[in-house]
């Protein structure tokens, strides 16, 4: 409710006396501003009232290990880490490779509350670092908002609207321990120090915006927004004729100081000047020195000599960059895109050339009710919002103009870029909101008494210099509103939608995003919660039951967990970087033994660990994300495996008795239902995720051994067998153990010939 | 002959020091009395007449002899000296002495005797209240327990076949004086016991076996026997228990923390766990070698009680707490097999006013449990225990009193430690002892100390003499011009 006192300074009469003192209304923003961040940070904690403190999801297991990693053997041994327990038999120069930024962040807070001997534990920090980090966005997302408008409670409304839409929520509750938690902070608060800096032209806030940019780089891969929407900013000032000095002296400072900071990271090295997404920034910095060299020249030259200057001069530079741009790209001293910058632009990329990146839901294109999901009523707030901005287009408005053009676009390209969409909606709707209540909320307009013409002159005067902007005020200078009837409706109505607004995030919050997804709730019939543990127990089996380096072959999503939890190494994992080591595992799980068990033999895998859903009809299990497994490996073996082996001819993806023979032989059909009919009586094995009945005899594993299957049979852990003691192939091996002879190949006996010699 | 035996250990020790590094880790210095290495109990004693208990009903041995001791020398002689060998000496514990004629007779002093550590024989001695006088007699009553000394046969077997552990021991009580009269009685769990060494007077009856009485038994004489029987239930074994008892003046509350590293020491599994046959086993036979579940019956008014491992919260766990009882059931993620391995951490808090009591003045009085561990039908060992009590800081003249057997324990440390804003760190007392099993639980750890006014309000004070330098900081700060030019 800090949203409503926020918008009206003015009706609180009482207040209204003392309140005209400055320092009362610092402290009055101090003390929203605080309540704001204390309802960003609560809401966020569903998750841990509901479940525990727990690392949520995927990659949060990698970050959480590697800050322990930190935390236990320093930032120089963390910087160096060569990580053999992933990727086998590879490895992964993890130090080289990560965005350090949020684990020295969590390694910081740790040591610094060591120090005043308060013992917490480095998972709570972990777990807790995403709320509080949003309490200091809605803080930030303050200041940008007041950087765009003189009416600070547009601010404090920007604020609250930062602290509570799910579109951030989605990538900060507690526990999701990932890099957007601190990456949204400074992603704002980097844009606000831009917007300082341009707006002084000072290097000093040229360098700090520098110096957030680098933590930034450090922290999140998205930093390419940045170096993209920064120059992009630069370039429509120049093409405005908004040159000015203000604007040379900060871009310059941010560039040369940000990309030196940038390039300090072992991840980010050469790449600002190697690669074509880093490119526009660099175009920028080099097209500002040509404007400013012009500028210069200008006010030397006469105006005929300028002008064949500017041609001559111009165009061959011009051409000579774009020259020097495609030779270097083609001699390969310029990466060219790359492919995941490529599906940003057509979405039906990845789908062919990466089935790896397309496979990520969070890489799909995003569905247009997850906007309304995500941003509720700022969605039809954000466009007046934007259109505020023309009313007063000073540079920092063409800031949001160009921010919320690209958002939107990359917003609608894939659903993880929600998250960069949101900061600019958030403040673009607190200031249409907040013109709107400002306008209808003033006590103070023409009264109903009587609307005499000194009295219209008088207001409207008052009201053209608060609202230079205003909706409709822009053409003629005699408009108020003066029907309290009016001032009440409309201002009630947002009082309703705002109050719709703080239901809707609540309710989305506590629905959508609040579940760890490592453990998942259900209902008992009495209506208490029932935990399904099944993940951990697995993974606490392995951890305590398996030797210490026994290596651990699962589809890569669960990589990432089975090094955080069970603390085994393993094949492939959520740190997608060698395409071809996944479809290995592809590969190895759509085949049939034969062929995955040489595979695994030469990966020198223990155990084979796949997810089922089929008895408790969780339907995020392996089977169902089976196809990506056989397209990722066919795009490798083309030869070997083939999608349309894995459909019925009517096309069909079968897992029951009309499953294609493909299906059934496949490692992974295999593992799934290993044994599975035997838990149901006869003729009613069912698949209650496909919802399909299976056939009354399961399938025959020769090179594995079940060895653990979780209580609910959601994870199901195989050991890879030895090889035969006497050299026989397994499936000899196992069908003698079956007690069936060895099948003799029928001699074909003619008739019985008489040897004449 | 004796001479060689030291040179040989000079030797050894000087050549493999880490052998013997690794022997002290796992037999840490126990309340040793130290003897010549040549040192040779006098035969100073007879046994009169022994029976001795074997009673293998839980998941250890517990063994319990009776024997009449006669003072055989011209003296009076007050230390009986009972043999055990090396390899025993790890695994025995929770030794205590009684009287069994006169049970108000309290003094018998325990201790391990330490001499040449070569020799495969070790002894404890007791030392009794008063010197028996020559040709006297006074029945005893020792009681002991040995730990790991159960072995599943066959080592491996499957998920729901039949446990079947073996026991050896000798049908003569060991001893070193000369035995007149003596009988060995097992006590089993059950009368499923499909071999055991039949000698010239053992018998079995039920789930009993009796071997004698024998006649007169020189010193030293043993009879090796075995016996394999059925156990139905876990062999659970902790080889750390680590228990933190937090005392907080202010809070008035005192928090309990336990961290085990359990292990099922039964026989293991021949094929790997097969989640479908276990599912039916629980349905039909819910008897199994697989540990499944662990009660915890705490004290009344124990409240937020907590089951966690090295991944988070197991949710598997109920915890009643009311005016009758406060029991924690834990069930660990998966069941517990032979072989495996589920270390576990459970915590709860209980109210100060139950546990503390101001003496006089400053001076308090703490009485908490020692162990506190789950109580199982079919027991709960201890190899080590290591018990933690943080005392507010600034508590000094810590001294304590237990009631679980001195041998048992290992080591005393009080020192401190510095947490949650403490400035010169709380006082920790650390007792670690060894060797224990659930019948313990519930011994009492008395402990007084000194806790002045003064150093109860010291955390308060700094914590608000640090807050207001930092404002008074940042104001002054503030004051300073830093600005290149003023305007």
């Amino acid at each position: 409710m800090a949203v409503a006192t926020a918008s009206d300074p003015s009706p609180m009469q009482v207040l209204a006396d003392f309140g005209k003192s400055k320092s009362l209304r610092t402290l009055l923003r101090v003390l929203i501003l605080c309540f704001i961040a204390g309802a960003a940070v609560s809401s966020r904690l569903f998750s841990v009232i509901r479940f525990e403190s727990i690392i949520h999801e995927f990659d949060p297991w990698f970050n959480f290990r590697a800050t322990k990693y930190l935390v236990a053997n320093g930032f120089y041994d963390f910087w160096d880490w060569f990580d053999d327990r992933t990727w086998h038999p590879l490895g992964r120069v993890t130090g080289g490779t990560l965005y350090p930024g949020l684990m020295v962040t969590s390694g910081a807070i740790y040591h610094a509350l060591r120090a005043l001997t308060i013992p917490v534990d480095i998972r709570n920090i972990c777990v807790l670092l995403a709320p509080a980090f949003s309490g200091l966005t809605a803080f930030a997302a303050y200041l940008l908002t007041n950087e765009m408008t003189t009416n600070t409670s547009a601010g404090l409304l920007a604020a609250a609207f930062m602290g509570i839409t799910p579109g951030y929520i989605s990538r900060s509750v507690a526990g999701s321990y990932d890099n957007e938690a601190i990456a949204i902070f400074l992603l704002v608060f980097t844009f606000y120090l831009w917007i300082k800096a341009l707006k002084l032209g000072s290097v000093l806030w040229g360098a700090l915006c520098a110096l957030f940019y680098g933590y930034m780089v450090a922290s999140w891969g998205g930093y390419a927004f940045i170096t993209c929407l920064v120059p992009l900013h630069a370039f429509v000032l120049i093409c405005m004729g908004r040159y000015s000095t203000r604007l040379y002296v900060s871009y310059t400072t941010w560039y040369a100081l940000g990309t030196l900071a940038s390039m300090q990271i072992p991840f980010v090295g050469f790449l600002p000047v190697r690669t074509s997404e880093h490119m526009p920034a660099l175009g920028i910095f080099g097209f500002l020195q040509l404007v400013a060299f012009i500028y210069y020249i200008r006010s030397a030259l006469s105006g005929a000599q300028f002008k064949a200057f500017l041609f001559v001069g111009l165009g061959a530079v011009f051409g000579l960059a774009l020259l020097a741009l495609v030779a270097m790209t083609s001699a390969g001293y310029i990466a060219p895109w790359s492919g995941r910058f490529y599906s940003l632009w057509d979405t039906g990329y990845a789908k062919i050339h990466i089935p790896i990146i397309a496979s990520v839901s969070e890489h799909q294109p995003t569905a247009w009710p997850a906007f309304f999901f995500d941003l509720n009523m700022l969605i039809w707030l954000f466009p007046a919002g934007v259109y505020l901005c023309f009313q007063d287009l000073k540079d920092e408005h063409v800031f949001v103009v160009v921010y919320a053009l690209f958002g939107s676009y990359f917003a609608g390209v894939m659903v993880r870029l929600m998250l960069t969409l949101t900061p600019i909606v958030c403040v673009a709707a607190a200031m249409a909101s907040s013109q709107l209540l400002s306008t209808f909320l003033s006590v103070k307009s023409p009264k109903a008494k009587d609307p005499g013409q000194e009295d219209v002159a008088d207001s409207s005067s008052k009201k053209t210099k608060q609202n230079a902007g205003s909706l409709r005020s822009a053409s003629s200078p005699y408009v108020g509103v003066y029907s309290f009837l009016s001032k009440g409706l409309v201002s009630g109505i947002m009082t309703i939608y705002l109050l719709l607004f703080v239901l809707h995030c609540t309710w989305v919050t506590s629905n959508a995003y609040s579940s760890p997804s490592v453990v998942l709730a259900s209902r008992m019939p009495d209506g208490s919660q029932h935990i399904i543990d099944d993940y951990r127990e697995a993974y606490q089996w392995l951890r305590q039951n398996t030797k210490e380096d026994a290596k651990i072959m699962s589809w890569w999503d669960y990589g990432y967990q089975i090094g955080g939890m069970a603390d085994r190494p393993t094949l492939v994992d959520n740190n997608t970087w060698n395409n071809t080591h996944i479809a290995t595992v592809g590969k190895a799980m759509s085949s049939s033994e034969e062929v995955s068990y040489p595979i695994m033999r030469q990966h020198e895998v223990d155990y084979v660990l796949v997810v089922f859903g089929g008895l408790l009809g969780y339907s995020g299990d392996d089977i169902n994300k089976f196809l990506w497994m056989v397209r990722i490996a066919e795009g490798i073996w083309p030869d070997e495996v083939s999608e349309r082996k894995f459909f019925t001819p009517r096309g069909e993806y079968r897992v029951d008795g009309e499953a294609t023979e493909t299906m059934k032989n496949s490692l992974m059909y295999k593992m799934s239902y290993y044994n599975y009919h035997t838990l149901f009586p006869p003729g009613q094995a069912q698949d209650r995720v496909r919802g399909v009945r299976l056939p009354d005899t399961g399938p025959v594993l020769n090179t594995l051994d079940e060895a653990f299957t979780s209580e609910n049979w959601i994870i199901r852990i195989y050991k890879v067998k030895d090889l035969d003691n006497v050299g026989r192939d397994h499936a000899a091996a196992a069908s003698f153990e079956r007690g069936h002879k060895k099948k003799k190949a029928t001699k074909k006996r003619g008739p019985r010939a008489l040897r004449v010699d | 002959m004796k001479s060689i035996a030291a040179c040989a250990a000079a030797l050894l020790s000087l050549i493999s020091p880490i052998v013997t590094a690794n022997t002290n880790v796992a037999a840490p210095s126990v309340s040793k009395v130290t003897l010549p290495a040549t040192f040779k109990p006098p035969q100073v004693f007879k046994n009169a007449n022994l029976v001795h208990v074997i009673s293998l009903e839980k998941n250890f041995a517990k063994e319990q002899i009776n024997v009449v001791v006669e003072n055989d020398s011209k003296e009076p002689q007050d230390e009986y000296f009972l043999p055990f060998t090396s390899q025993q000496m790890e695994r025995v514990g929770g030794f205590e002495v009684k009287d069994r004629k006169d049970s108000s007779l309290t003094g018998f002093v325990v201790e391990a005797v330490e001499y040449d550590p070569l020799s495969d024989i070790q002894y404890y001695r007791i030392r009794l209240p008063a010197p028996l006088p020559p040709k006297a007699q006074q029945t005893i009553g020792i009681s002991f327990h040995y730990l790991q000394a159960l072995a599943p046969l066959p080592a491996a077997i499957e998920q729901t076949d039949k446990q079947y552990l073996v026991y050896s021991f000798s049908a003569y009580c060991p001893s070193i004086y000369t035995t007149v009269k003596q009988k060995t009685e097992v006590k089993l769990p059950g009368s499923d016991i499909p071999e055991y060494t039949k000698i010239a007077g053992s018998g079995d009856s039920g789930a009993k076996l009796t071997y004698g009485p024998f006649p007169e038994v020189p010193a030293g004489a043993v009879s090796p026997v075995k016996v394999r029987y059925e156990f139905t239930k876990p062999v659970s074994h902790v080889t750390l228990l680590e228990r933190d008892v937090e005392v907080s003046h202010w809070g008035g509350n005192i928090a309990f923390e336990e961290r085990y590293t359990l292990y099922n020491q039964g026989a293991n599994l021949s094929t790997l766990f097969n989640r479908v046959k276990w599912a039916q086993s629980q349905y039909f036979n819910p008897n199994s070698y697989a540990l499944k579940e662990m009660k915890f019956p705490l004290r009344i008014g124990s409240t937020d009680a907590y089951f966690t491992d090295a991944i988070g919260n197991v949710s598997t766990s109920r915890f009643r707490s009311n005016k009758k009882e406060a029991s924690l059931e834990i069930k660990p993620r998966y069941p517990i097999f032979g072989g495996w391995k589920y270390p576990f951490t459970i915590g709860w808090n209980a109210d100060a006013k139950y546990f503390l009591r101001q003496k006089t003045g400053d001076s308090y009085i703490l009485n908490i449990p020692f162990l506190e561990g789950p109580k199982q039908p079919e027991g709960f060992g201890y190899e080590q225990v290591q018990v933690r009590v943080l005392l507010p800081e600034g508590a000094a003249n810590v001294k304590f009193h237990t009631s679980i057997p001195e041998s048992s324990i290992t080591d005393v440390v009080v020192d401190q430690q510095k947490t949650y804003l403490d400035t010169i760190g709380r006082t920790v007392l650390t007792i670690k002892a060894r060797n224990l099993h659930d019948d313990f639980r519930d011994r009492d750890l008395i402990i007084s100390y000194d806790y002045t006014i003064a150093a109860s309000l010291r955390k308060p004070l700094v914590v608000f003499g640090s807050m207001m330098s930092l404002f008074v900081g940042i104001w002054l700060l503030s004051k300073v011009d830093v600005k290149l030019s003023s305007k």
